[in-house]
């Protein structure tokens, strides 16, 4: 599953752990999710989606 | 408190409760050393709650999932070639079958264990919580029944009788080495 979490974040100037306290999650795992290592829950998705201040379908890929 | 500082607390009270328990151990002293687990583990719940960042998250518990699950597979296999090794040479050194009938029940116990709780996980959250809780008592009673029933009862043991120890009923383990007065 691709997704623009780097593209969208740096369009923020946030660092990831920055995006990792406004989503709740570790550092590790924002780096996880934008190297397209783990699927996040729908919960997680919409957390990031919400940090970033966009929706699931455009940060996320799912085809 | 930040995550960073919370896990240089952890490791230092792991080392400072490991080093109090194995001094405990070595002095004889079975019971103290249980308080001190009880005492830790309160201690390290009230530090924990004074961390800011995030300790686990989603990402943690699904990895920690996985690698329980592998453990467990791993330990079954391994405690369950053992106790059929151990068994089979209960002939050769009468120690070995203790050794191999508590990896035996110990695997079991692990087993019912994740089985209960992947239970839980999987139907019972969607069930009443009082009912949860009625059962988890009735449990609770009967492995405790269970369990007095089978050490308190007194058979397949040692018993001093005129200074030396009889067998009562079919102990599956050597005479105790201790003076029996």
């Amino acid at each position: 599953m691709a997704n623009r979490i780097k593209e969208f974040r740096n369009k923020l100037n946030l660092t990831q752990d920055d995006l990792a306290k406004l989503a709740g999650v570790r550092r590790e795992t924002i780096v996880f999710l934008e190297q397209d290592k783990y699927n996040p829950s729908l919960k997680l998705a919409h957390d990031v989606a919400k940090a970033l201040g966009s929706s699931i379908p455009e940060i996320f890929n799912l085809e | 408190m930040t995550t960073k500082q919370y896990q240089v607390v952890k490791i230092t009270f792991v080392v400072f409760l490991a080093v109090i328990f194995s001094q405990l151990m070595y002095g004889k002293n079975y019971l103290l050393p249980i308080g001190v687990m009880i005492a830790g583990s309160l201690a390290l719940m009230l530090i924990r709650r004074r961390v800011s960042g995030v300790i686990a998250d989603e990402r943690d518990y699904a990895t920690g999932g996985k690698a329980a699950l592998l453990a467990i597979q791993i330990y079954g296999w391994l405690a369950a070639c053992s106790m059929f090794i151990f068994y089979g040479l209960k002939d050769t050194n009468p120690a070995y079958e203790p050794i191999g009938m508590t990896l035996a029940f110990s695997t079991c116990l692990l087993m019912l264990i994740y089985s209960a709780i992947f239970r839980y996980y999987n139907r019972i959250k969607l069930m009443d919580g009082k009912l949860i809780y009625t059962v988890l008592v009735l449990v609770f009673f009967l492995v405790m029944a269970v369990f007095s029933i089978r050490l308190f009862s007194g058979e397949d043991n040692w018993v001093c009788q005129n200074g030396q120890w009889v067998k009562h009923g079919q102990p599956n383990f050597p005479a105790p080495q201790t003076e029996c007065k």
